[in-house]
């Protein structure tokens, strides 16, 4: 989020990956593991309009400090130090510009010879759409949201070649939806404070983490999540010591707990809403099976109203 | 029932042109005097004021997912512009991006009661919808882009003219009605595409990858459809080479391919360029404003420039691409699937940059040489050109030469040899700002029942105290009412009623043809029964009826 404030990001939906893409790199994400479906209908085997031939038809190459299952499954795997994202990010950028590189051929950027890094920048270059699928392995190594401003601005530069995307592996259900609406109600997508009666925006300060860790929080209410799983010890300690109403349709680390638990009707199984996809597109969810239980939007607005006209 | 007294009414629908006379609103509606005193009636007494009906805005940026983008990507553009809750109004905050409910209040303070939003790719056009039901007190509608979709240009790669036409107006039906949209938008046709393709930018007769179709095909083809669908608005076009110079001779070689059919051309000031010798701007407006005045089936906005931030954001991506490489600051783009693309790119214009004056000079010089204000909108393509907050101050820059000529001055001199507004001593009459704010986009709009006072018109009207600066007096509105209710008075938002909902009646139309499903089912990443934009985003829509 930050990195997308700092440089922007140029972006394609999951159908243009599939229809379009020949070079396809996984860095710092094991989609094997996390989004089971996501090569099979998007990035690897499926076929696509111009990608006829389907997995033959795109090279796929995984970035990553250790292999993985979808490591195994690439044309090329290259193994690099933690730590390395935004050097060798840097790296490619100079490569891609065509910059003289002051080192040896051989010489090693994050673990892996120059070499290498030069025929990757020289596929990326040559390939007709190429995408970066980056994961937690990009975002939560050292450097944070510098290495996603960094790859933001590699795709960027590549794009004065051909076209060359990135998209953000996002898990966590219907975050992508959370850090909409908020977009478009306050202007932020997260970390939005309102007690001076408007929109202020701090990541850090206005966090869950920093919030809790300065004690400023006292009461919450918390919605689709489960932050007894989530949250650092002392965060989930300092929720623990507040009053906290819990929306949640599962018994799970935080039911235990919480204050008040009111049970919801799962949404997309038994209440209908929308979803906003990883790549942002809007689909809809529909309600499947009656619950006993009321939506997460029944709740919210009957407290509303019942603070309202208290 | 609601009277506004004593006040002179600007009505150029209706050819009330200053009289003072009583509006009556009963029910959401004008409706006639009653013909004895009701016992229930409320006064705005209107003395020393004008009476327009509420502002239309056919052409502005405010909601769906390169919005947002915009918004997310630009908190800078907000941090000083915000406004607390009010016990009728929620927070928010924004300058040239602002949120949606900062966006109704803004519009509304400024006597608007009806806005459309621009360009929505299919794929997102919920994303749009929840935005647009969460900007209070306007009716809202957008337009779903056409120009660069697959389905689209497949049926358009037909050989078969018959055929073609036919298919084309049942998929520009479904299309429409799968998307909940108002009207049929073409950004940049071909280009988007082309673009994907690693192509250049396309002329009209370029052949666009892969269904070899050429923009003039697609131009024609849509406007062609809309006609014959007898859609309230026609075809709206962006055209290709925006905010190029030398886009004049595309422009009107587009133009002469439309002749006798009806279209929209917006933000024309961004395609008025004529290029000087060392390939640099020069004001290309004289010949557009022609073509407009000799061809009366066109309408047009013109996308007028206002000096400092603005935020481009287009499904133009090519556009935004190049835009971004002037002063390579932020960039964000999202091809979407099998329809468009978009970008999304901060802005500053200045004065004394010579490219921005001459903009600025341009969209003034097309406003005040375009004959027929029922012809030539106002608008800045907000945010693109600048942020729709700028209206009273461009209507005094129409009203009041003097305060041009004061402009002029502030302008890069240079900008006298490239331009010939410094000549024009056009002032627009208050007839004619009721005309190119609200009366003429009602119309090109097909909204019957709203830009007039007429009885059976909706309820909206904007009431301005009569003053010597424009700017002023446009600036802060004594009451809006919409649908019959006071929302803002004084320049304050004091109720913040739902708008409705703006659609087209196209009836059922045919399923999707087999040959388009199974393309779509075969390379879309939703589902075809997932894709159609459900009931409950556009809750009691008020479909506008179509003529074929
Ligand atoms: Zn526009």
């Amino acid at each position: 989020m930050i990195a997308r404030q700092q440089v922007g990001l140029a972006t394609c939906t999951l159908g243009e990956v599939k229809n379009r893409a020949d070079l396809v790199i996984f860095w710092g994400c094991n989609p094997r593991e996390s989004h089971q479906r996501h090569q099979a209908r998007y990035s690897a085997s499926v076929k696509g309009q111009f990608i006829p031939e389907g997995r033959k038809g795109r090279r796929i190459v995984a970035i990553d400090v250790r292999p993985t299952s979808t490591t195994a499954a690439a044309d090329q795997f290259i193994q690099v130090e933690p730590g390395s994202t935004f050097e060798t990010a840097t790296l490619l950028r100079a490569l891609v510009a065509g910059k003289r590189i002051g080192i040896e051929e051989d010489a090693k950027v994050g673990g892996v010879p120059l070499h290498v890094w030069r025929e990757l920048a020289e596929a990326i270059k040559a390939a007709d759409y190429g995408v970066i699928l980056f994961g937690l392995g990009v975002t939560h190594d050292r450097g944070h949201d510098l290495n996603v401003e960094e790859l933001g601005a590699l795709i960027r530069e590549v794009n004065d070649y051909t076209r060359f995307y990135g998209l953000p592996m996002r898990g966590h259900g219907n975050v992508t939806g959370s850090n909409q609406v908020m977009g478009w109600q306050t202007g932020y997508p997260i970390a939005v404070n309102f007690n001076r009666g408007y929109p202020r925006y701090n990541p850090g300060e206005f966090s869950v983490l920093g919030l809790l860790a300065r004690e400023e929080v006292d009461a919450a209410i918390i919605i689709a999540t489960d932050p007894g799983a989530h949250l650092p010890g002392d965060s989930v300690a300092a929720l623990q010591a507040i009053p906290t109403i819990y929306l949640e349709p599962h018994v799970n680390t935080t039911t235990g707990w919480a204050t008040v638990v009111i049970p919801v009707a799962p949404a997309g199984v038994a209440a209908e809403g929308t979803f906003y996809r990883m790549d942002n597109v809007p689909l809809r969810v529909r309600k499947l099976v009656d619950s006993p239980f009321p939506s997460d939007e029944e709740v919210l607005r009957s407290i509303k109203e019942t603070i309202l006209h208290a | 029932m609601l009277r506004v007294t004593n006040g002179r009414v600007h009505d150029p629908g209706n050819a009330v042109a200053g009289e003072v006379r009583d509006v009556w609103l009963d029910g959401g509606k004008v409706v006639a005097e009653p013909a004895a005193e009701p016992a229930d009636v409320a006064t705005l007494d209107a003395a020393g004021c004008v009476v327009f009906p509420g502002g239309v805005e056919l052409h502005s940026h405010v909601a769906g997912s390169k919005v947002n983008a915009g918004r997310i990507m630009c908190p800078e553009d907000h941090v000083d512009h915000y406004r607390c809750r009010t016990d009728v109004t929620r927070a928010g905050c924004g300058h040239t991006v602002p949120t949606t409910y900062l966006t109704g209040y803004e519009y509304a303070r400024l006597g608007y009661t009806t806005l459309f939003e621009a360009a929505v790719p299919p794929l997102t056009a919920r994303h749009a919808h929840e935005e647009l039901r969460d900007i209070p007190i306007l009716d809202t509608g957008c337009y779903t882009v056409m120009g660069n979709n697959h389905l689209v240009m497949k049926v358009l790669s037909d050989p078969d003219e018959e055929r073609r036409a036919a298919r084309l107006r049942d998929l520009v039906a479904w299309l429409l009605h799968a998307t909940r949209a108002y009207a049929v938008k073409i950004v940049n046709p071909g280009g988007v595409e082309s673009w994907k393709w690693h192509g250049g930018p396309v002329d009209l007769d370029t052949s666009v990858p892969p269904y070899g179709v050429t923009p003039r095909r697609i131009l024609t083809g849509l406007a062609a459809a809309a006609d014959e669908l007898g859609l309230p608005h026609p075809v709206h076009v962006h055209l290709n080479h925006l905010g190029v110079p030398g886009n004049v001779a595309v422009t009107l070689a587009s133009m002469q391919a439309l002749a006798g059919r009806r279209a929209h051309f917006t933000h024309l000031q961004f395609h008025s360029y004529e290029a000087t010798r060392s390939g640099s701007y020069a004001s290309g407006a004289p010949a557009v404003a022609e073509s407009i005045n000799q061809h009366p089936e066109f309408t047009c906005d013109v996308g007028q420039l206002v000096f400092g931030p603005a935020t481009t954001m287009t499904s133009d991506a090519p556009m935004e691409f190049r835009l971004h490489h002037l002063h390579k600051d932020k960039w964000a783009n999202s091809d979407i699937e099998m329809e468009s693309g978009a970008g999304v790119v901060p802005m500053r214009y200045s004065p004394r940059q010579l490219v921005n004056a001459v903009q600025w000079c341009v969209g003034l010089e097309l406003m005040l040489l375009i004959r027929d204000p029922w012809r030539v909108f106002l608008t800045t393509d907000h945010p693109n050109a600048g942020p729709f907050v700028a209206y009273p101050m461009i209507v005094r820059l129409l009203m009041d030469r003097e305060f041009r000529r004061e402009w002029l001055e502030k302008l890069n001199p240079r900008v006298r040899r490239f331009t010939t507004l410094h000549e024009l001593d056009r002032e627009y009459t208050l007839d004619e700002i009721a005309t190119v704010t609200r009366a003429g986009q009602a119309r090109v709009l097909g909204l019957a029942d709203k830009g007039h006072l007429g009885v059976g018109a909706d309820a909206d009207v904007a009431v301005y105290r009569e003053q010597g600066d424009r700017e002023r007096m446009f600036a802060a509105p004594a009451w809006v009412v919409k649908g019959g209710e006071v929302v803002v008075r004084d320049g304050e938002v004091v109720a913040a009623v739902d708008g409705r909902p703006l659609g087209v009646d196209l009836g059922d139309p045919p399923p999707l043809a087999a040959d388009l499903a199974e393309q779509f089912e075969s390379y879309s990443s939703v589902r075809l029964a997932n894709y159609a934009v459900e009931d409950a985003y556009v809750p009691d829509q008020v479909l506008i009826p179509c003529a074929p």
